[in-house]
């Protein structure tokens, strides 16, 4: 985690103060505190934080909730499929902490351009932690034409402490969700 | 039945890649033959001046079998130098041992790593005996399935096999979730990136148990599906058929056709994995309704227990409201998994037809199943061995073990 706050835009900050924001109302229902913004073209279209323990469902990541609030909405208004993947390749995503390596291959299967993260992810970080999904493939096409994994552009380190501050509050109380073995847990993001 | 089910084998996909016979790195190590009576003593004092630090699965001692029943032993001195096939860079201490019992030292080759297979060990030895320790984490079949197992292995396969055809003849990804204690699956799905109605919830529910599925492992059968051989026709007569599979063509979603009108949403995320990890965790709720929860919408089930009492009668009172349910009734009946609700999947095992992508290989993690069976490995986004190998990631929290089943040609017709 480097580049003090300053270094990024009031924009960039207030969009990720927005994640934060999320993150709490995720600690607020004893869910592991991560939350999450999309924006386009300046504009916050979606939000969403982690339901994990909510649905029993351990891939309902923030990042997740958010790409499915959009998903509802565009087809709502009738837009087709490649007019939805026009829209996510103009996307900003402002996420808390660094997308786990299942995000990270979701944002390239839908072709985000942009993300943001706040802490790191040493444990699942698909963003150079442990697998760097964000470079994409260096060949974007396989000889016979099949599109590979596409990448998109990663700005780390936004508001990084108070990210780590809600998962320390979350771990300190104890995840009541954990597998007994499993606790105590190190103050370690587990997103 | 089991003269049909010859074509089926199940196989270990390690969690680090195969090293080809003959590829295993290596480096150079002094060594000299020794009297036996001498052995312990040289070991013990070569271990103090000159361990072996980074080669632990490397056995100091040699044991070799001469003709006419003798034996030799030779001893590991010391690492030999970088690129250097002189004998005088030995260091100080271990020159004077040679010295002092007049050792003839020469170079040798021994393994770098350690195995991560018996193959691999068992060439290993070739060159200098080493230990093999077979992965510790305790997940039956890593070391092999009786009969009994494997014929349950291949029935769940045959039938997420079934499910991934499409009466068009084409083919998506399926994947069957089961709990093996109970013999019984818990979830299944098919991919439903091009076709998600969100109003269906009802297929959530699965009660098929295994003697269901015994019928479909009964057809005659010849040779063994290769990839090679499935892709190749893919390529060739059957242009086209595994397009849909999500897993293998990710990042193509835009381009693919609805495969019905507009009255269904689409979702390029809904890969068979994820709507299986879906459908179980609803199943999960429906069954250990907690008192803390938001209930979804989808699965209120309209006899709220009264939150007063004990939360052993709480539960008592929920597990009669899943009796009332008509559809939860096979699952309620003498199942011993309703007594004690399981943490997300663990204990369970999922069958896909395509080894997974990164992203539902992750998801996998997350919700913590045990075991991963494909029939087909999966080179553009497979991550369980093909581009990533998440089974042998030490980083992450929870690991599965991951099983191919090969399966006969006719199966997939």
């Amino acid at each position: 985690m480097e580049s003090p706050g300053e270094d990024f835009s009031p924009d960039t900050l207030a969009f990720m103060e927005l994640a934060l924001e999320q993150a709490k109302l995720a600690l607020d229902s004893l869910e592991v505190p991560v939350g999450c913004v999309i924006v386009e073209d300046g504009k916050v279209i979606a939000s969403g934080r982690n339901r994990t323990t909510e649905t029993r469902n351990a891939s309902r990541h923030a990042e997740m909730e958010a790409v499915d609030v959009l998903l509802k909405d565009w087809q709502k208004n009738g837009l087709s499929k490649l007019e939805v993947a026009k829209k996510f390749s103009k996307c900003h995503l402002y996420v808390t902490c660094e997308p786990c390596i299942m995000c990270a291959a979701a944002l390239s299967i839908l072709g985000v351009k942009e993300v943001y993260y706040g802490c790191t992810n040493d444990k699942f970080g698909g963003c150079g932690s442990i697998l760097p999904l964000h470079l994409g493939c260096s060949e974007p096409l396989k000889s016979d034409g099949i599109p590979q994994g596409k990448g998109f552009k990663c700005i780390r380190g936004i508001m990084a402490s108070e990210a780590v501050s809600l998962l320390r509050t979350f771990y300190e109380q104890g995840n009541p969700n954990a597998p007994k073995p499993h606790r105590p847990l190190t103050h370690q993001a587990t997103h | 039945m089991n003269k049909h089910t010859d074509a089926w084998q199940i196989l270990h996909v390690p969690d680090k890649p195969p090293i080809p016979p003959g590829q295993q790195p290596t480096v150079n190590v002094l060594a000299s033959v020794i009297e036996p009576k001498i052995a312990n003593t040289l070991v013990r004092r070569l271990n103090q001046i000159a361990p072996l630090e980074n080669l632990r699965h490397v056995k100091r001692v040699q044991k070799k079998y001469l003709e006419g029943g003798k034996t030799q032993l030779a001893v590991i001195l010391c690492l030999a130098c970088e690129n250097d096939n002189q004998l005088d860079s030995m260091q100080h201490d271990v020159r004077e041992i040679v010295n002092a019992y007049r050792l003839s030292a020469f170079i040798t080759k021994v393994s770098k790593s350690a195995a991560s297979s018996k193959e691999e060990w068992e060439e290993q030895c070739k060159l200098w005996p080493t230990s093999y320790h077979p992965p510790t984490y305790n997940i039956d079949g890593i070391t092999g399935f009786s009969e009994e197992d494997s014929q349950l292995v291949f029935s769940f396969m045959r039938f997420a096999v079934e499910l991934a055809k499409s009466d068009d003849g084409l083919m998506v990804n399926a994947a069957v979730i089961v709990d093996p204690s109970v013999k019984q699956v818990i979830a299944s799905a098919r991919d439903e990136i091009c076709s998600w109605n969100t109003c269906n919830n009802k297929s959530s529910i699965q009660t098929s148990s295994s003697q269901q599925l015994e019928v479909c492992i009964t057809r005659s059968i010849s040779n063994v599906v290769t990839d090679d051989s499935l892709l190749s026709k893919a390529s060739t007569n059957e242009l086209g058929r595994f397009t849909g599979v999500s897993c293998l063509y990710p990042w193509r979603w835009a381009e693919q056709q609805l495969s019905s009108p507009n009255s269904c949403y689409w979702h390029p995320l809904r890969h068979a994995a994820l709507v299986a990890i879906e459908s179980s965790a609803a199943r999960d709720r429906l069954l250990f309704h907690g008192s803390r929860e938001i209930e979804d919408k989808s699965f209120d089930m309209e006899h709220k227990s009264p939150s007063t009492g004990s939360p052993a009668k709480r539960q008592k009172l929920n597990m009669k409201n899943v009796e009332d349910h008509a559809k939860l009734d096979t699952l309620a009946e003498g199942n011993s998994s309703v007594s004690a609700r399981p943490y997300l999947c663990t204990g369970y095992d999922i069958y896909l037809v395509w080894e997974p992508c990164t992203m539902c290989a992750m998801a996998l993690v997350h919700q913590r199943i045990r075991r991963i069976f494909y029939a087909f490995t999966n080179p553009n986004a497979g991550a369980l061995g093909s581009v990533h190998r998440l089974q042998g990631e030490k980083s992450l929290n929870h690991h599965y073990a991951v099983f191919r089943v090969l399966l006969p040609e006719e199966v997939m017709v």
